[in-house]
């Protein structure tokens, strides 16, 4: 238990170089292209002295390297700044938008995983014969199909013609928020399980090649038993890895399915931020984001650990 | 882990999700009948602030002018206003005094009656704010309340403009004080005498109002509340109207209005607008100074096409930069229609008369400013023009045009006062904060001409001084009109009484929803 501890903590403390790095990137990258977000929010009529006095309050008069320096010393108190478009703190504003992000990341995995793991044991218990040959090809095809589309025929099917989901949106209460995900998790799903498809039907072909499969075969297991408790289990630790860099690249490409099923989360808050030049909610949304990957990582380091008692941690 | 248990686990999953759904797609409904319901209207942009003395954003304002009323207001038609929280109003003689009454039994959402005291708190904060619409109230020189129910104005000059002016939302009449918070607080959960009082706003996803209870106007509003939903993707919105999650779709793109019409349970409104579109050309750059290569350019913008292939037919080519809905517009105003031979006439007479090459600074993501782009490429070319196209996202152009870094660009203008004053100043006046809708355009004739505009009351007198304005902006070319077009609606069948009018306000107070 100790060695998850300081494992966690090693790792968590190896994460600040890498958010710093990511937060000087970004301040920079942003400051690069023009654009003004007072004016941008004041309008076509806004005077000289109105955008004067919102960038004094603002500290955008200031130096860049200045406004840097203020923006880390803010986050040293936990402080990420005030949006100037909605003049509220950032971190109120990431809150009520971070839960609908987390609900769409878990139900996409939960799906994709629903979806991958029975296809993948049907395929690489029968290789070679029909099913093994359905299963490689027809979730090519929805890896070909872009993902705003098949979000639009989802909901075309499932929303507008059957009427089991409501069309977009987020509701208001748990349940709500659950029937509403089922969608934009499915349309991930579907991008994603023909990737996890493939490297787990590789690594169940590789491991039912193994000595140990062989022996648990002569020893009269049955066939169900070979494959869920011998493969898979074995199988399962290379393709985690696969759905975990997954996972996490997904973080940032949320975004497409955010604004198809207009959930109102993280993705969509940060493309609004960068048109609008809101630096302070663009910093933000990306720390949470970098964050959100690290954690991600850690889980799958974690699940790894889990599956394969050989992996130490400490 | 077993195969049964992994189906199991899929159909709980779906099933549960499927069973809560009809929770979802519908809203609730506590009345029954004509009256009640929630309204929901999808849009693709939230608010920005309530602040009604300092927002420019429409989507802002939209929200707010449910909650806010102003002495006066705009007529359905756009054109001329008439009393809202006033009963009537006395001139002096000498058109420097202007004495208004107060409609009775008029109270705040609070429960507070209205009175003159909250009226001149609200003027005075109007006119004291910089960088918002106090260039509106320019003219006032005093407000004052002599008893509760009168107010009295005295402007600087005879000031025609004034009821139109008050009628505009940044003069709205707000409780003294603010009802005692400071101006941040009241801006967070604002009250005012309208028929829809404040009720939440997560930023960023959907603000609510919710029915105002003690509205002076009885037996109004029909329905309990209003919500606006951010919702960005186009397709989704209209999605939710025939989903049934949502009523009111605003302004989907023209592209789409064929579409949307042959819908079932969908109506498609487009409102007569203020909204005109222009070529901007920086008169700080050579060779716009010329007046003959603005209007060769002019001469070269086929505006029909561009009603075409941009509003998909739904529009008019502009022949004047004053709107038909607006008043004072000459329809006899002879613009610069689509003529080559003109063209090249103007050209030739230029300082550059073999062609140059210039840049248009375009929004990146804006389809208007593509296509605008690429049409005029072409048509330059012909008058050896070479247009190179800049392409900087909304943010950057903006700010490039309003500080005069670009040669030749877009804008759009939509009216908010029921006089073309707004507009008229903020377009030719060099000195306004606009420095001529950022062109440097500088006419001391048309500069003369608005100034008497404003202190003329004759209508007839006006409307030949603001008719000299548009023929020698127009003669002038200091702009590209391009076109006029309609503000689009599309919404559930289930929606009564909406209407749009020009100035892009809409009254939701006479809206009902069938259930």
């Amino acid at each position: 238990m100790s060695g998850y501890l300081s494992f966690l903590a090693r790792r968590l403390v190896g994460t600040v170089p890498v958010l710093l790095g990511i937060s000087v990137i970004v301040f920079f990258l942003i400051h690069l292209v023009p654009g003004d977000p007072a004016r941008t929010l004041l309008g076509v009529r806004a005077t000289d002295e109105a955008v004067a006095a919102l960038h004094a309050r603002f500290g955008l008069d200031q130096p860049l390297w200045h406004q840097y320096l203020s923006f880390l010393g803010r986050l040293l108190h936990g402080n990420l700044g005030r949006s100037i478009l909605y003049d509220t703190n950032v971190s109120e504003l990431i809150a009520t938008r971070l839960s609908a992000t987390i609900w769409l990341l878990v139900a996409a995995t939960v799906l994709a995983l629903l979806i991958s793991v029975p296809l993948a044991v049907l395929a690489a218990s029968h290789r070679g014969r029909l099913a093994d040959q359905i299963v490689r090809a027809v979730p090519l095809v929805g890896l070909g199909m872009p993902t705003f589309w098949v979000g639009i025929m989802l909901v075309l099917l499932l929303a507008l013609k059957v009427h089991a989901f409501p069309v977009s949106g987020f509701g208001k209460t748990p349940a709500q928020h659950l029937s509403s995900v089922v969608l934009p998790g499915l349309t991930i799903a579907l991008a994603l399980s023909p990737i996890l498809i493939r490297s787990l039907r590789t690594s169940m072909i590789g491991v039912l090649d193994s000595d140990y499969v062989v022996t648990a075969r002569a020893k009269g297991l049955s066939h169900r038993r070979v494959i869920l408790a011998h493969t898979l289990r074995n199988a399962a630790v290379s393709s985690i890895t696969v759905l975990g860099v997954n996972i996490a690249y997904l973080v940032g490409s949320t975004l497409v399915v955010e604004r198809v099923f207009a959930l109102p989360g993280l993705g969509t808050m940060m493309l609004d931020a960068i048109f609008n030049r809101d630096f302070p909610v663009v910093q933000g949304v990306t720390l949470v984001f970098a964050l959100m990957v690290v954690v991600i990582n850690l889980l799958t380091d974690l699940a790894h650990a889990a599956l394969d008692p050989r992996i130490e941690l400490a | 882990m077993r195969k049964p248990l992994l189906a199991l686990a899929t159909a709980v999953l779906l099933l549960g999700a499927t069973a809560c759904a009809d929770n979802g797609s519908t809203p609730s409904t506590s009345s029954s009948g004509a009256t009640g319901g929630n309204l929901t209207i999808v849009r693709n942009a939230d608010s920005v602030s309530m602040d009604n003395t300092m927002v420019f954003s429409n989507a802002s304002i939209w929200v707010f002018q449910q909650m806010f009323e102003s002495l006066y207001e705009v007529t359905p038609d756009g054109k001329d206003v008439k009393p809202l929280l006033a009963e009537g109003y006395k001139l002096s003689d000498d058109k420097l005094t202007w004495t208004f009454t107060l409609k009775q039994g008029v109270k705040f959402s609070t429960g507070a009656p209205m009175t003159s005291a909250d009226v001149k708190f609200s003027l005075d904060k109007a006119r004291a704010t910089k960088g918002g619409w106090e260039f509106l109230d320019v003219a006032i020189k005093s407000v004052t309340a002599p008893d509760p129910s009168t107010v009295v104005i005295k402007t600087k000059y005879p000031w025609a403009p004034l009821l139109a002016d008050l009628a505009n939302f940044n003069n709205a009449v707000l409780p003294a004080d603010y009802g005692g918070k400071s101006h941040d607080d009241f801006y967070k959960a604002p009250v005012g005498t309208g028929p829809f009082a404040w009720d939440h706003w997560n930023k960023g996803t959907e603000l609510e109002l919710k029915k105002n209870p003690t509205y002076w106007d009885a037996g109004k509003p029909s329905i309990d509340s209003v919500t606006w939903k951010v919702v960005p993707d186009d397709n989704a919105r209209n999605l939710q109207i025939q989903g049934g999650q949502a009523q009111i779709n605003e302004n989907p793109p023209f592209s789409s209005i064929q579409q949307l019409q042959g819908q079932p349970g969908m109506k498609v409104d487009l409102f007569p607008s203020t909204k005109t579109d222009y070529i901007l050309m920086n008169q700080k750059e050579k060779p716009f100074d010329d007046v003959h290569v603005r209007r060769a350019i002019s001469y070269a913008i086929d505006r029909e096409a561009l009603v075409k292939t941009l509003l998909f037919g739904n529009g008019t080519p502009a022949n004047s930069f004053l709107m038909p809905n607006v008043p004072f517009y000459d329809a006899k105003t002879p613009g610069i229609t689509y003529d080559m031979a003109k063209a090249k006439e103007e050209l030739a007479q230029s300082s550059v008369p073999n062609g140059f090459t210039t840049t248009f600074l375009a929004s990146s993501g804006d389809s208007t400013d593509q296509a605008l782009a690429q049409v005029l490429q072409s048509s330059l070319k012909e008058l050896g023009i070479t247009l190179k196209i800049q392409n900087v996202d909304p943010s950057a152009a903006h700010d490039l045009q309003d500080s005069q870094k670009y040669q030749i660009s877009h804008s759009y203008w939509t009216m908010d006062i029921a006089d073309p004053d707004e507009l008229v100043t903020f377009a030719v006046d060099p000195s306004a904060g606009s420095r001529s809708f950022y062109t440097s355009y500088d006419n001391p004739q048309v500069i003369a001409d608005t100034k008497k505009a404003e202190q003329t009351f004759d209508t007839a007198g006006r409307q030949v001084l603001y008719s000299a304005i548009q023929k020698q902006a127009a003669d002038d070319a200091f702009l590209g009109f391009l076109y006029y077009s309609p503000f689009s609606y599309s919404y559930s069948t289930k929606v009564g009484g909406f209407q749009v009018y020009p100035t892009g306000n809409y009254h939701l107070e006479d809206v009902t929803l069938a259930q």
